[in-house]
């Protein structure tokens, strides 16, 4: 049953808050909603960690992988609705751009992802993975701009026809199953296809020809290269809580589509065909992100580029695989979602303040707006992978895995991005920060309470992760590591 | 033998002939309407291939399908489709970019390709190769209609010729998924082309025009 209450929250919640008209109401209502809703997904969590993996019904499952995501969901969807709650201070104009039609669509957004990590059916969790498109393209498209239009039918579209190949090879998998002599009734539960899987002899050809499928699929949605042409386009044009959760949830909720793959074809056909195909996505993402990000002009596309690195960066660590390589993957999933939402906030304040987000109209930024610099700067410092903060932790985790494992073609293409990057980073930061002020220099309109607490959160979280890692996320990353290994 | 069992037979030994038939009139048709009349036809043919196989193979769900893929692809889509182009006032042509001859050329060679590429295959799953070939074609020719048309009502069309191909491999190889995935594909598809539909409007009202070749303000 307490499986049942974050979807059906999520569900309602978008629906209730509708029914409110006033812009201040509708927003309390939401704050309400999202605090139930990560109570409840805490409960979820907790539950798994005390009991063990549960089910409810044919349809529902939970496990620790699913547990570990629930609670990136949980942590980053509080900070962006805390966060929206300022934002949506100045409504857009037209009939669907009110604060309500905005939570509605972000609270369904949130129930299709939670019901991506709670699904037991591969079938089902296409559907909403499918579904995880249909309803942020109208979050993408909220402003209706020429951009936010072109975006998000470039969103739809490409999402669509990327998932659509995810679809085929789920059908290759099921059809691989069935050949094995599972009952097609349960040939698509991934926790009867783990156990059946050593069990029978599933035809090789058709499993490693599923997972080309699912890789590609899915890894549209990851934002792999060469499938991640909608993402700089989704992410720039989307109002900033939406880009946030699009970085820092959706796509993770499709790399968990791709580790619940990896794990049953690994155990199909042995980890060299799945981890050969994720590395080189990974190398490849990590590579050519990392230089676009060297050219960027808009600050929320190079952003959105840092977001196509960082999943080659978890790529590679799945890829490589190993007890350091799958544990600073999982680390680095949750440092990368609260390092790039801080980073989103940030970028929305400038638009907010400059009315821009040219990095080129943007100057002397420390002087005009101090506190969002600061955030800025940690972020950034955080994001590039310096230590204390806890991306270099899981990046280091990695790079010892690849060391490790005599891999150091892949190790040192690892280091030049990053260094790459780091200088990328520095470059376009120190010329907002410094020089003249701008033309379009803010009139002081400093942090509102909601958005420096988001942002002292995810700044604390990243330096507290990066010194130390809480026992009890280190026991909840190790349930996760025991389901994929 | 009965009619209705020789029927099942007929169907199920030629329906990949005439799916073929569809791809190269559709790869050709210069006119939005007959593409979208084509792509009624298409779905037709794959609705008594699910009959049929329900039939033979004695599953009930199959008919449930076949009933879905007879209300949903050959009437709702097709006139969901004209009531948007005469809504749109999109004019009827719909900027290939190939020619037709090139077109035809193009969808022969993807068919060839598509028997070429499910070869090893045949014989793992025991199905003719016709029948594994006819959907893969469908796939590559909707994607081909998706990036040969600048069109967006055609874009979609494509999108959905290639959906009818990955529903038909389902549909030779495993007699389908189970019903309730089935459903909730079906719903997607069409929850996604409302949105599309939605996206259509927008973009003609903010840029005047549907031509989505012409949408090249974000790059980089």
């Amino acid at each position: 049953m307490i499986l049942l209450l974050p979807l059906l929250i999520a569900l309602l919640g978008a629906f209730l808050v509708l029914g409110f008209r006033k812009p201040q109401v509708a927003t309390r209502v939401a704050l309400l909603i999202g605090g139930l809703e990560i109570v409840s997904l805490m409960a979820v969590v907790r539950q798994v960690h005390e009991h063990g993996p549960m089910q409810v019904g044919r349809y529902l499952r939970v496990d620790g992988l699913s547990s570990f995501f629930l609670i990136n969901i949980a942590f980053i969807s509080g900070l962006v609705l805390v966060y929206a709650s300022g934002y949506m201070r100045h409504p857009g104009e037209g009939r669907f751009s009110s604060p309500r039609w905005f939570y509605a669509l972000v609270f369904l957004f949130l129930f299709t992802m939670i019901s991506v990590c709670l699904s037991a059916n591969l079938g089902l969790l296409w559907i909403m993975m499918e579904g995880t498109t249909l309803a942020s393209a109208l979050l993408v498209g909220f402003y209706n701009t020429k951009g936010a239009v072109e975006a998000g039918w470039k969103y739809l579209m490409v999402c669509t026809v990327g998932i659509a190949f995810a679809l085929f090879g789920t059908i290759v998998l099921y059809l691989a199953a069935v050949k094995a002599g599972m009952n097609p009734e349960t040939a698509l539960d991934w926790a009867s296809l783990m156990e059946a899987v050593p069990r029978m002899g599933f035809d090789p050809h058709l499993v490693k020809l599923a997972f080309v499928f699912v890789i590609v699929g899915y890894g549209t949605k990851i934002g792999f290269v060469p499938m991640h042409s909608w993402l700089p386009d989704a992410h720039a044009e989307a109002p900033t809580p939406v880009s946030a959760l699009l970085s820092a949830v959706l796509l993770n909720c499709a790399m968990y589509a791709v580790m619940r793959y990896d794990a049953i074809v690994s155990h199909a056909v042995g980890t060299a065909f799945p981890h050969t195909l994720l590395l080189m996505f990974g190398v490849m993402s990590m590579v050519v992100a990392g230089l676009l990000i060297l050219v960027q002009r808009n600050l929320k596309r190079l952003m959105a580029y840092s977001s196509v690195e960082h999943m080659g960066i978890i790529a590679i660590g799945l890829g490589l695989g190993g007890p350091l390589g799958l544990f600073g993957a999982l680390l680095h999933i949750f440092n990368h979602s609260v390092g790039k939402s801080l980073l989103f906030f940030t970028a929305g304040k400038v638009r907010e303040s400059f009315g821009t987000l040219r990095m080129d109209g943007v100057s002397g930024m420390a002087r005009s707006l101090p506190k969002t610099s600061v955030a800025l700067v940690v972020g950034s410092l955080a994001i590039v992978g310096l230590p204390p903060f806890s991306l270099f932790v899981s990046e280091f985790a990695i790079l010892s895995e690849a060391f490790s494992q005599a891999r150091y073609t892949v190790a040192v293409l690892f280091l030049l991005v990053l260094s790459v990057v780091f200088g990328g980073f520095t470059y376009h930061l120190l010329r907002m920060l410094g020089g003249e002020d701008s033309k379009n220099a803010p009139a002081h309109s400093e942090l509102l309470p909601s958005e420096y607490s988001v942002m002292g959160i995810a700044g604390v979280c990243l330096l507290f992760f990066g010194v130390r890692i809480p026992n009890i996320f280190t026991a909840i990353i190790r349930e996760a590591m025991a389901v994929v290994r | 033998m009965g009619l209705v069992a020789i029927a099942t037979g007929k169907i199920l030994s030629s329906f990949s002939v005439f799916l073929f038939l569809t791809i190269l009139l559709l790869v050709v048709s210069r006119r939005f309407s007959t593409s979208v009349l084509l792509f009624g036809v298409q779905s037709a043919i794959i609705a008594a291939e699910a009959f049929a196989t329900g039939f033979r193979e004695r599953l009930a769900a199959a008919y449930v399908v076949g009933a879905l893929i007879v209300i949903i692809k050959v009437v709702v889509i097709p006139r969901a489709f004209f009531g948007l182009a005469k809504h749109l006032k999109t004019s009827s042509d719909m900027k290939a970019s190939t020619t037709p001859t090139q077109s035809v050329f193009i969808a022969a060679a993807m068919i060839y390709l598509s028997y070429a590429a499910v070869q090893s295959y045949g014989l793992s799953v025991h199905v003719p190769d016709d029948a594994l070939a006819a959907p893969v074609a469908l796939i590559l020719t909707g994607a081909f209609l998706m990036v040969s048309r600048n069109k967006a009502l055609m874009q979609m069309l494509g999108l959905l010729v290639l959906e009818n191909g990955i529903f038909l491999a389902a549909l030779t190889t495993t007699f389908g998924m189970p019903l309730v995935i089935e459903i909730g594909v079906f719903f997607d598809v069409l929850i996604g082309l409302l949105l599309m539909g939605v996206f259509a409007f927008r973009i003609r009202d903010t840029f005047d025009h549907l031509d989505v070749s012409k949408l090249r303000r974000l790059r980089g």
